[in-house]
């Protein structure tokens, strides 16, 4: 059996059916995650003994008759996903040796469908960023070509073949983003479908716990198991009487797909006409491609920003030295905070947390955030009016590596990149990224977004059409 | 001429709420000596944990608004209060800033003259407490976080006070209310009551405000009315001389009764307060303000007036016994077993409220129910017991918790009303004591008395007295 390229799916099923045990399959993934971590830097913390242990638990439940969904399927967390067999870094200095004392929802529930936790994936500090630049660990290359940037950890671990799924986060777009530069599916579920408890987040307006796997069919398993009511997490309660039945799941020859030509005018050439291609293989698909607008939309990323930056400035306000990083203790507290949160806070970490003070201090807050509000409110409506007319929207998830700002350059230029993302992020709305072209490695990827708790109806066009 | 001047007060008092957990976490809100033993992920605020709002304290904060006939908001929601203090763990304090659950109420109290006096309230709102710091003798301090997320709710009243007397009043008055309404047990030495005055001189007539001054750091009702006292006086030999009092924050200092500068107001702080985004909005239906204001108590005033008015008690008993609802309630589950107000009145405020003072215990608690009480003044009026032994019966109730016909009966209290039985020692008195008996034939009544005493003496107080004086006139003629 040659592992890594199984799908989640059919490496369960044969740890269901005893062809393999899930110690043998874990072993091998471990052996994945390590010899290949030196190049790739996609993990900052592998589990080797406890993923082993794990999967010895997993072998037990099958021998005991438990038909678990994911059996002894590896799965890596980005590091601000909490998991308590060990440190929770989410790539901060301030968290070092932090081991928090709960497991967040998502995971505890694949660990409760049978997976197996092989590895923290690698991060930009505090989440804030979508390229790991600013990594303490370095950045992760790009498994499909080591010349461009991956953008997340846990897709380049899924990439790479080290897991058979991820978790990961997703704010303004670092997911979905990582996930299209990997040639990977990731996806964003409708706010309130997946419990953030244990969710690391410096913009909670923003987070959403999402997924990266290799096939669309893999989204949906793992989906099924982390989805649902959780009452750690207020938002869930949308979902406390069940998941609202999944929209009809229409014939893709009877789905109506939103375009919005707007949008993708926003794209250098060289990205139009890879989406061209793309677009043209939903219509063959038999899909009704209309138009759509999309008014605000380029407001959205700065409406995004704002609010980021604003619970930015506060979430992270408990990283003082009090309790978390150690403190430069100081008699004057002043002074204290200043030289604490001068050392383990990084470049972005102060950014957000200047900026976003300054969007809320005196005047600034009706001037900037309550704008932002507006624009939010405004953007969340001209979504759900686009989707009146159709099932779902295509959009682009970024401009392609290499055609736009990467990070490192100037920061302002470099949220440009979040342009495609950050509007979905406001619309709650559910996002697929589905890996596009021809597995060039340069190609831009769509974003398939669906209405509210419409993942399924993603997920089966994005496993039908074959963009 | 000496200016005179005119006091403006308004008071903002914060309390902390009676629920079995915290705010936003299920830590247990109680107080207990091990420091950061009721502390969670919520309340130190961890990364990945998420607030959840307990609905019991939305309730209380409800009632509390209610009770101090504000206006409700369906739709209110909270803000995150951003400054860095080693007690709060966020980094924030989780507030009500932009709406307030209750706005615009009131609360009767009585002028200096005795006239009744609207105090406005302009708002109720609901928040989280910060923890403790703990300084120790080397100049290291030490945070507890127990009552950190613990539930409080702000009480802002307008500034339409106009004396310390008046203000210590509006205190005990929202103290009664806010017990009676269970909100909170306001104890304000033990910090569940907390109050911060604002205070300002103007003279008289005018109708702009003077420069303000906020006191802090008073721990009874007796501190607010001195710190404020002492910072009218100080206030008024500042403007008295021609000056300017600075707007300041003033810690009260109980060692030497004086108000000392701590900040200028200048210097206040942008606490950037924006709405929480981990935390929905708090929703409330009419048909929810409704049931919870149906289920207010009677409150103290309307108490009294009905003690007044439906069972003839004088003003002073009325007061007294709805002092607390406790009391009050008492008071009343007594009153539905024995119907003679006025002496239960007596006995509640006279022997029954000495013993419950002695032990240290709420009405509820005494070891002598309303089934004991009635029982015991039904002794008196059916003449088992005299006034004297029922005192004696009430302290060993409160001593053992036996019942008093137990009491009576097994320690063989029972008064003596047996004729014969008495008329033998009424004998054995006169024989005994022929100088007395000398004095009363020959017109000195008061020998009756000490006559009357021995016989009770040589009964142990068990004789009834009526009977016993009636014996001795018959054959003393």
């Amino acid at each position: 059996m040659e592992l890594g390229y199984i799908t989640a799916a059919a490496a369960a099923e044969a740890v269901r059916k005893r062809e393999i045990t899930a110690r043998e399959l874990v072993e091998s993934f471990l052996g994945r995650c390590t010899a290949l971590n030196g190049r790739i830097n996609s993990f900052i913390h592998i589990f080797e003994q406890e993923a082993m242990d794990q999967a010895e638990v997993v072998d037990e439940r099958i021998k005991g008759g438990e038909a678990l969904p994911l059996a002894g399927v590896p799965v890596a967390l980005k590091d601000d996903l909490c998991y308590s067999a060990g440190p929770t870094s989410w790539g901060a200095a301030a968290l070092k040796d932090f081991h928090p004392p709960y497991t967040a929802a998502a995971v505890e529930k694949l660990i409760a469908a049978g997976a197996v936790i092989v590895g923290k994936a690698n991060l930009d500090p505090f989440s804030l960023g979508f390229s790991t630049a600013a990594s303490l660990a370095g950045p992760t290359v790009n498994p499909r070509n080591p010349d461009l940037p991956a953008g997340d950890g846990a897709a380049a671990a899924v990439a790479a073949g080290q897991c058979l799924l991820a978790l990961s986060s997703d704010s303004g777009g670092a997911l979905r983003i990582g996930a299209d530069r990997c040639g990977i599916f990731g996806l964003r579920p409708t706010t309130g479908l997946v419990s953030r408890h244990g969710l690391c987040t410096a913009a909670p307006s923003f987070a959403r716990v999402g997924i990266a796997a290799r096939e669309a069919a893999d989204i949906e398993l793992a989906l099924q198991a982390i989805a649902g009511y959780d009452p750690r997490d207020a938002a869930t309660a949308a979902v406390k009487e069940g998941i609202p039945a999944a929209q009809k799941r229409s014939a893709t020859k009877e789905l109506k797909i939103g375009f919005p030509e707007a949008v993708f005018d926003l794209l250098p050439e060289v990205d139009r006409a890879s989406l061209e291609k793309s677009r043209a293989k939903l219509e063959a698909s038999g899909a009704a491609v209309m138009a759509v607008e999309l008014p605000l939309f380029q407001e959205a990323l700065h409406a995004y920003c704002v609010i980021a930056a604003a619970e930015a400035s506060s979430n992270l306000g408990r990283f003082d030295g009090i309790r978390f990083g150690i403190p430069e203790a100081e008699a004057n507290m002043e002074d204290w905070y200043h030289k604490t949160r001068g050392r383990i806070f990084d470049l972005e970490a102060k950014r957000r947390s200047i900026f976003g003070t300054h969007l809320l201090s005196g005047e600034n807050f009706d001037a900037y955030y309550r704008q932002a509000q507006k624009v939010w409110k405004l953007v969340r409506r001209s979504f759900a009016a686009a989707l009146e007319h159709c099932d779902l929207l295509v959009l682009p998830v970024a401009v392609s590596p290499g055609n736009g700002c990467e990070a490192g350059g100037d920061f302002l230029a470099s949220y440009q990149e979040k342009l495609f993302c950050a509007p979905v992020s406001l619309s709650g709305l559910p996002a697929l990224c589905v890996p596009a072209g021809d597995g060039a490695a340069t190609a831009a990827g769509l974003q398939l977004v669906g209405k509210p708790f419409g993942e399924a109806a993603l997920i089966a066009l994005a496993d039908r059409a074959a963009l | 001429m000496v200016m005179e001047y005119e006091v403006v007060i308004g008071l903002e008092v914060h309390v902390e709420l009676l629920t079995k957990t915290k705010l936003f976490c299920a830590c247990p809100n109680r107080f207990t000596a091990e420091a950061n033993s009721h502390t969670c992920e919520v309340c130190l605020g961890f990364p990945g944990a998420l607030p959840l709002l307990n609905r019991e304290a939305v309730q209380k904060a409800l009632t509390a608004s209610l009770a101090l006939n504000c206006e409700i908001a369906l739709h209110s929601y909270f803000d995150r209060k951003n400054y860095f203090y080693p007690d709060i763990p966020k980094g924030y304090q989780i507030s009500q800033y932009f709406i307030p659950l209750g706005s615009n109420g009131f609360l009767e109290i009585e002028d200096d003259s005795g006239a009744p006096k609207k105090i406005r309230i302009g708002r109720v709102h609901l928040e989280e407490d910060a923890g403790k710091l703990v300084h120790g003798g080397a100049g290291d301090s030490a945070v507890d976080y127990n009552r950190a997320g613990v539930p409080l709710i702000e009480i802002v009243s307008e500034p339409d006070l106009r004396s310390p007397g008046e203000s210590r009043r509006y205190l005990e008055q929202l103290k009664s209310i806010l017990q009676y309404a269970e909100v909170s047990d306001c104890k304000m030495e033990e910090g569940s009551l907390r109050c911060d005055a604002n205070v300002s001189l103007r003279p008289k007539g005018s109708t702009v405000f003077g420069n303000k001054v906020e006191l802090k750091n008073m721990n009874s009702f007796k501190a607010v009315e001195k710190a404020l006292e002492y910072e009218i006086e100080r206030q008024a030999q500042i403007l008295r001389r021609g000056e300017t009092v600075i707007p300041q924050t003033r810690r009260w200092d109980e060692d030497k009764q004086v108000t000392i500068a701590m900040r200028d107001k200048y210097q206040a702080t942008d606490y950037r307060c924006f709405p929480d985004p981990e935390l929905a909005p708090i929703e409330l239906t009419a048909g929810e303000v409704e049931a919870a204001r149906r289920a207010l108590p009677e409150f103290p005033a309307q108490r009294k007036s009905r003690y007044m008015a439906e069972y003839g008690l004088p003003a002073y008993d009325a007061g007294v016994l709805t002092a607390t609802r406790g009391m009050a309630e008492y008071f009343e589950a007594c009153l539905k077993l024995y119907d003679d107000p006025k002496s239960l009145s007596n006995w509640i405020m006279g022997d029954f409220s000495a013993h419950l003072n002695a032990a240290g215990l709420e009405p509820q608690e005494a070891p002598l129910t309303p089934a004991y009480m009635a029982a015991l003044l039904q002794m008196i009026d059916k003449q088992l017991i005299s006034g004297k032994i029922a005192k004696e019966v009430m302290a060993k109730v409160f001593a053992t918790g036996k019942s008093p016909r137990e009491i009576v009966e097994g320690e063989g209290l029972l008064q003596i009303t047996d004729q014969s039985e008495l008329e033998k020692l009424v004998d054995e008195v006169i024989a005994a004591n022929p100088d007395s008996v000398q004095s009363y034939r020959s017109g000195k009544t008061k020998a009756l008395g000490f006559l009357v005493g021995q016989v009770m003496q040589a009964t142990k107080g068990k004789a009834n007295p009526q009977l016993v004086n009636k014996l001795l006139i018959e054959k003393l003629k």
